[in-house]
């Protein structure tokens, strides 16, 4: 091991620009989530300090339970969002594979009704990727567009109602250390992306398109087809999250599931995912949906009321994002 | 024209820094109106910087720029531009969305009031276009034009308001042949007119065709200062290039095999795409370092991409191992055998946020995993750590470090790493120097005639004519899009290829 990657203190004053280099580059193998996850252990102490409640196990499950769903879709979001990708049509998806499942179950039966509802999701992660990919609509523009798509077909469908879904509470068992399953759903789900990012040639490429797509192409990576199964995948997590999110409440409506979207890309980007791609994990998502469940778990312990929660949840995602550009300015003036 | 008139702008001993690095050790010229003074020198003369500082984008450390005689005054563009002065760059800068007429006024929108006045845009639009005796389509996106048309409506812009020196920087860099004719045409119009111009380009026979007189500057100094009438082509070269003309630098023989040439490893056969090239023909074999040479737009980049599937072939045939290939990817072409180092390495290279290993790794992935999928850092590592001992990367000899943090001769030599851990046989190498530092320079030209040594086929791209002296055994001259003349040997020498690439051929 180098004598330049231990010991550094970590508070180098940036005033040493123009000095040898090795600090400057120590300094940056400081893990990124270093900073995110004593943001989090600050929560956790404030929070226990401030309620006697906070640190129970079964607060706990209830904070993993609130980010399970979110979660679910985020795995999908930190792969695109690694390559320079957007997914804003996961809350629509969300609710319109509830509704699809809603309506086919009382005459079809689950049986019948389950496999459509997934082949719903996986059609909007067909229809976006073949958008991106193949027409070439930026995925921004595509995925608002199906966005408001997906919330009016669910709308039209549903006839605005909230539909009851019998017989299908299978999410809310807590087979293992009391934990529901959705949570466990998530946590499963979470392993096998953080798997496939880490160690998989796929994840690999994903990197690397994020990272600069010309040279990607230029290195043998079929960019588009890559793009395209991420948002396959991003489609499967909307069939999961949408079959998780109906057996939880036992119902769908029209408004299921919005907002998830904003509170995917909160929970990203916070985690460290670069916007400008390239850079992220699964790891780093897990601390950002920790510590927006936290503090929202945190402020209903306290009877803080939910639209100040909001406030704080959007001061948070500002705060990620100005310190991931304040970042990147610094990453360019040391190039 | 005539020799007795004043010069209408005079620069006089003219000193620029940069840092501690002094650009200009004092440059005097002058330009009289209705006239064509020809700017030339190798890249890295000084005459960008020398155009700037004339139109105000730099500030003279000493030193003074006269206009009719009287300091140019004031200390930014706008002064330059209200004496006459107008610089029309290299790059053009217009705004492709709007229309011809609305480039033609931009930055100086005629307005009363702040209101802008869309009659008045028009008829001084055409105005402007009709005294260059060009027709153009006022409503016509900007976007839609020819670039020889989108340079007329540049010099239209600059001719606005009483442009009364016009500089070009490489004007005909980027036109094909009939839209250079129409800039000359223009070129002499401007002069009749008494504009005085300054015209720096790579191209002798421009220089002959228009010039009344001739400077050359070489590392930030004037060698040469002439009436056209008093040189010749020989003199300009010599005193562009300054050194052992005609000789070549001592480099490795011929391989051995050159007696018997080897079957190519890939071979274009009157190669055709679009209007970037026609015909062309070229062979990469085992064991030699061919190379194409040209200006910028002439054509020797586009081939480079074309054997490395960036761009289709839409006449010729292109041969990998005697078999013709269609190549529709990159992949198609790494496939194949064949690796590329592109000219834009920060654009088309390197993954920047991503480790050494992962930079140096990335087409060898499948090939690295277990079960074609799995890849491990470890044998990412073990991969980067062979080849940073093999090529001598000059880095922590961290697998883990990003690859920014290198300075950029290494980072070239991660990118080539690539290619060699992936076993490609046939190496593209397009501007393999560009923003690589002297000593890294020398490294690389050694790299290429070992890779060479060692049985690739190796084929440099360039602009850079220090390429295909120092490393290459043959050399295609591309001008505009055709081969205008071989070379081999002892036959490639900086006279000859900057001979060769201005167009003329000497039997």
């Amino acid at each position: 091991m180098s004598e330049a990657t231990q010991a550094i203190p970590r508070s180098q004053s940036p005033s040493l620009r123009g000095a040898p280099r090795e600090p400057a580059r120590a300094r940056r193998r400081i893990p990124d989530t270093v900073g995110l996850l004593a943001f989090l252990a600050a929560e956790i102490v404030f929070f226990s300090i401030r309620s006697p409640y906070f640190l129970n196990w079964d607060n706990w499950v209830n904070i993993l339970n609130a980010i399970a769903i979110t979660g679910v879709l985020a795995c999908a979001g930190t792969l695109l969002l690694v390559a320079g990708q957007f997914d804003l049509s996961v809350g629509s998806g969300v609710a319109f594979v509830g509704v699809v499942l809603a309506t086919v179950a009382p005459d079809q039966g689950l049986a019948v009704a389950v496999p459509l509802a997934v082949a719903a999701g996986l059609g909007i992660g067909l229809l976006n990727g073949f958008l991106v990919t193949v027409v070439g609509v930026n995925a921004l523009i595509t995925t608002l567009g199906t966005l408001a798509i997906f919330r009016g077909l669910t709308l039209v469908i549903g006839e605005g109602q909230n539909i009851i879904v019998d017989d299908f509470a299978w999410a809310t068992e807590r087979p293992f250390l009391d934990i529901p399953v959705t949570a466990l759903a998530f946590a499963a789900l979470a392993v096998v992306f953080l798997l496939v990012m880490r160690l998989t040639v796929y994840g690999r490429k994903m990197y690397a398109i994020g990272a600069n797509p010309v040279a990607a192409r230029l290195v043998g990576i079929r960019v588009n087809r890559s793009l395209f199964l991420a948002f396959l995948l991003s489609g499967l997590c909307m069939a999961i999250a949408g079959l998780l999110a109906t057996s939880q409440l036992g119902s769908t409506s029209g408004t299921t599931g919005s907002g998830l979207e904003l509170a995917v890309v909160t929970a990203v980007i916070l985690g460290g995912t670069s916007l400008a791609g390239g850079v992220g994990t699964i790891q780093g998502t897990i601390v950002g949906l920790l510590i927006v469940g936290v503090l929202s778990n945190g402020l209903t312990l306290l009877n803080v009321e939910s639209p100040w929660q909001q406030v704080a949840t959007g001061i948070l995602l500002i705060l990620a994002v100005a310190f991931d550009r304040l970042r990147q300015t610094v990453l360019a003036r040391r190039a | 024209m005539s020799a007795a008139a004043a010069p209408f702008l005079s620069v006089r001993d003219v000193r620029k820094s940069f840092g501690a690095v002094e650009i200009l050790h004092g440059v005097s010229l002058d330009v009289a109106g209705g006239s064509v003074l020809a700017l030339l020198g190798e890249n890295g003369a000084g005459k960008s910087t020398l155009v700037r500082t004339i139109a105000g984008d730099h500030q003279p450390d000493s030193g003074e720029v006269l206009v009719e005689g009287r300091p140019l005054g004031g200390r930014d563009v706008g002064a330059a531009r209200r004496r006459g002065i107008r610089l029309i760059s290299q790059e053009i800068a217009d705004a492709p969305p709007l229309t011809v007429a609305e480039n033609v006024a931009l930055g100086d929108w005629p307005a009363r009031r702040g209101l802008l006045s869309p009659r008045r845009l028009r008829r001084e639009a055409a105005e402007a276009l009709a005294a260059l005796g060009v027709e153009l389509d006022l409503d016509a996106p900007v976007s839609t034009l020819r670039m020889g048309e989108r340079q007329a409506v540049e010099i239209a812009r600059a001719l606005r308001g009483d442009g009364r020196c016009l500089i070009f920087d490489e004007p005909t860099a980027a036109l094909s042949d009939a839209e250079a004719e129409r800039l000359f045409a223009v070129i002499a119009g401007l002069r009749k007119r008494g504009v005085a111009i300054v015209y720096i380009t790579h191209r002798l026979d421009e220089v002959f065709r228009i010039a009344d007189a001739v400077c050359v500057l070489r590392d930030g100094e004037v060698v040469l200062r002439e009436p056209i009438a008093a040189v010749d082509r020989d003199a300009i070269v010599r005193a562009m290039v300054g050194r052992e003309l005609g000789g070549r630098p001592a480099r490795p023989a011929p391989p051995a095999s050159a007696a018997a040439p080897a079957a190519p490893a890939v071979e274009l056969v009157a190669g055709s795409s679009g209007e970037a090239f026609a015909e062309v023909d070229l062979a990469l074999r085992p064991g030699e370092v061919a190379s194409l040479y040209g200006k910028v737009g002439a054509g020797a980049l586009e081939v480079a991409e074309a054997i490395f599937g960036m761009r289709r072939l839409d006449g010729g045939e292109l041969r990998v191992g005697g078999r013709a290939v269609r190549f529709r990817h990159p992949a198609d072409a790494i496939a194949a055998g064949i690796g590329c180092l592109p000219g834009d390495r920060q654009g088309q290279a390197i993954f920047r946020p991503r480790s050494v290993a992962q930079n140096l790794a990335a087409p060898s992935w499948r090939a690295l995993a277990r079960g074609g999928a799995l890849v491990t850092a470890g044998r990412e590592a073990a991969v980067y750590r062979h080849w940073h001992d093999q090529l001598g990367i000059r880095s922590r000899n961290d697998p883990a470090q990003e690859i920014w943090q290198l300075s950029g001769g290494n980072q070239q030599k991660v990118v080539l790493g690539r290619w060699l851990q992936r076993g490609s046989r046939v190496l593209v190498l397009v501007e393999p120097t560009r923003g690589v530092d002297v000593g890294a320079r020398q490294e690389i030209y050694r790299a290429v005639r070992e890779l060479a040594a060692a049985g690739s086929a190796v084929l440099i791209a360039t602009s850079d004519y220090e390429d295909v002296v120092h490393a290459a055994d043959s050399a295609a001259v591309m001008v505009r899009g055709r081969i205008a003349s071989r070379l081999a040997g002892d036959a490639i020498t900086v006279e000859a290829l900057t001979d060769a690439a201005g167009g003329v051929v000497h039997v």
